[in-house]
């Protein structure tokens, strides 16, 4: 029996190492081909300047900072929420504000995102408003997921932990919170993604970014510059949800 | 033992060691939005070092009179004493440290090995790390499992019957004086129940605990109980005595009726084989002893019966531990011992 086992575990495993190649690896051969593309080609003088290495570099970084912090406080904001509405007492108001969350997962993240450079400060044309703007499209995947992944945890494990004199407190820290993280991973996964798409938008309220290579290349109407920047955003997100799917997977081996 | 059968409540004082050791009086519970009480007006007391079955229909509140007892459905109006001591007002997480706790879902923690699984009580008691290792190890010795093979293992690498040893090693971890079973072998498949059973039994004759178990298997409550708790719906104590004296002598129409036709067979459960004067057995006539069917000197009469009938036969042979016959029981002569003691087959 325990052959078996380790056997088909085996098996799993070589299948996930091999999805798990994919990904880098169409990176790798897209990157690739965009490159010798690019090297073939003589620059101009413009066209040279909105490539400079540096320049992107800088784009690259501003818009990683844009989706860790965005990413970062949806967390901080939803992890929480979502323990306490997986909690009795908040049957009531849990699908309440389940459905405001679901609505604003449902506005256009572009309108929300000047709306909110519109309104006072601290809000304006600056990264905050970008961020606010993102934690509010990406905070329902992970408010979600945390309440969906405690309340699955099967309520006789909490009966045997309280039974066995685990104070409330214990238990949701050592028995639901660890049996619930795949679940709450699957969503922050989500609201990575949703986060590194939309901050290419942050560019339009003045929060820097890739989608300020975009927007370049489009008004130097530079096709060269365009079809780089969107092989670096593709490139970018199919990374971000790469990583986050190996640290899912590596969390759900751990707990299961 | 009888004194506290008889009269399960005023017996609160006299020495220690007789004093029950889980007593209720005055016991309601009425849940929110119900006005019928799910348990009503409950005296129980709990003999130290006993195992009490409390059994009934669903819905009797059996499991709700066992909730209480630590405290994970609080009581609407009542005491309950454990070990003399009124804990119903204390810390109910530190009153649970102090029983152990078993359901039929066990309830194993997935993301824990089944060693740290049954450390989850010696840890929060702040027990060394030594200690609480070869508790873990003395434990699965216990209950039959190899300390080697099964401590670093995880709870779905196990069967259902493993599981639920691992269950009762957890519940005995800090070796608390109270035990309380929700119907622990519910979910296990009658073979592998047997089994346990007698497990359960002789792990209980060297741990001594006061036990409370929850069952609605009458069966496993004459085999397993010192005394037997019988509810009738709307929690009220329809019977509480001895296995003996349910079966021979039922309070009232419900438990007579809960008890049902097969009392006469059930009791012969009750009849060690070694508490009968066995016949010789004669060498030289046949059938020889070799050719007997043989049942266990451990065995009771129903077994004896049991194996009889199995095999067709009016006669078998009692051999001891070592295989030795050291008697026969033959179905006439068995039929008479029944009725001297006034248990008519």
């Amino acid at each position: 029996m325990p052959g078996l086992i380790t056997v088909s575990r085996r098996r799993k495993g070589m299948r996930s190492y091999a999805d798990l190649l994919s990904t880098p690896l169409i990176v790798l051969l897209g990157g690739a081909a965009v490159a010798l593309w690019v090297s073939t080609r003589t620059l101009d003088d413009i066209e040279a300047r909105a490539l400079q290495p540096s320049a992107i570099l800088s784009d690259l970084g501003q818009h990683l900072i844009l989706t860790a912090y965005s990413t970062l406080f949806v967390i901080v904001i939803a992890v929480p929420l979502g323990i306490l509405l997986s909690r009795k007492g908040a049957r009531r108001i849990r699908n309440v504000v389940l459905a405001v969350g679901g609505f604003a997962q449902a506005l256009p993240p572009y309108g929300v995102l000047v709306l909110i450079a519109f309104a006072p400060a601290p809000f304006g044309f600056n990264p905050f408003s970008v961020i606010m703007g993102l934690v509010a499209a990406a905070l329902l995947p992970v408010l979600r997921n945390t309440v969906v992944g405690l309340r699955q945890v099967d309520p006789a494990l909490i009966e045997a932990a309280r039974g066995m004199g685990m104070s409330g407190r214990a238990t949701l820290f050592r028995v639901e919170l660890p049996l619930a993280v795949p679940v709450m991973m699957a969503g922050i996964r989500v609201a990575l993604v949703l986060n590194v798409g939309t901050a290419v938008l942050a560019t339009f309220v003045g929060g820097g970014g890739l989608g300020s290579l975009i927007v370049r290349a489009q008004t130097l109407n530079r096709p060269i510059v365009l079809v780089t920047a969107g092989a670096i955003v593709a490139a970018l997100a199919l990374m971000v949800d790469w990583l986050a799917g190996v640290a899912e997977r590596l969390v759900r081996a751990r707990t299961s | 033992m009888s004194e506290t059968t008889t009269n399960p409540h005023g017996i609160a004082e006299g020495h220690p060691d007789q004093r029950p050791m889980i007593v209720l009086e005055g016991v309601s519970k009425t849940y929110p939005g119900q006005t019928i009480p799910a348990v009503a007006e409950l005296d129980l007391a709990v003999p130290r070092g006993s195992i009490v079955m409390l059994v009934g229909p669903s819905g009797c509140g059996k499991t709700t009179t066992l909730k209480m007892m630590n405290r994970l459905i609080e009581p609407t109006t009542g005491r309950i004493l454990l070990d003399g001591e009124d804990v119903t007002g204390v810390n109910a997480d530190q009153l649970r440290r102090r029983i152990g706790y078993v359901i039929q879902q066990v309830g194993l923690f997935p993301h824990f090995t089944v060693g740290e699984n049954i450390a989850v009580v010696p840890r929060m008691l702040g027990w060394d790390r030594q200690r609480i290792r070869q508790r873990v190890d003395e434990l699965l010795e216990l209950v039959g499992l190899h300390p080697r093979e099964f401590r670093d293992r995880y709870p779905r690498q196990l069967s259902g019957g493993q599981q639920q040893r691992v269950g009762v090693a957890r519940a005995l971890a800090a070796d608390p004086p109270v035990m309380l079973m929700d119907e622990p072998f519910g979910a296990i498949d009658p073979v592998t129940r047997e089994r346990l059973h007698d497990e359960f039994l002789e792990i209980q004759r060297t741990v001594r605990k006061t036990i409370c178990f929850v069952t609605h298997d009458l069966q496993e409550a004459i085999k397993l109980g010192d005394h037997i708790a019988i509810f009738t719906a709307g929690g009220r104590l329809a019977q509480y005595d001895t296995p003996e004296g349910i079966l021979s002598r039922p309070a009232n129409d419900f438990v007579a009726e809960f008890v049902g036709s097969g009392a006469a067979v059930r009791r012969l459960h009750l009849i060690a084989l070694s508490t009968l004067d066995l016949d010789e057995i004669a060498t030289g006539s046949s059938p020889t002893a070799a050719a007997l069917v043989t049942v266990p000197l451990s065995g009771s009469v129903y077994d004896a019966v049991d194996a009889m009938l199995d095999a067709q036969t009016s006669v078998v042979a009692v051999v001891d531990d070592d295989g030795q016959a050291v008697g026969a029981l033959r179905w006439n002569t068995l039929v008479e011992k029944l009725q001297l003691r006034g248990l008519h087959p």
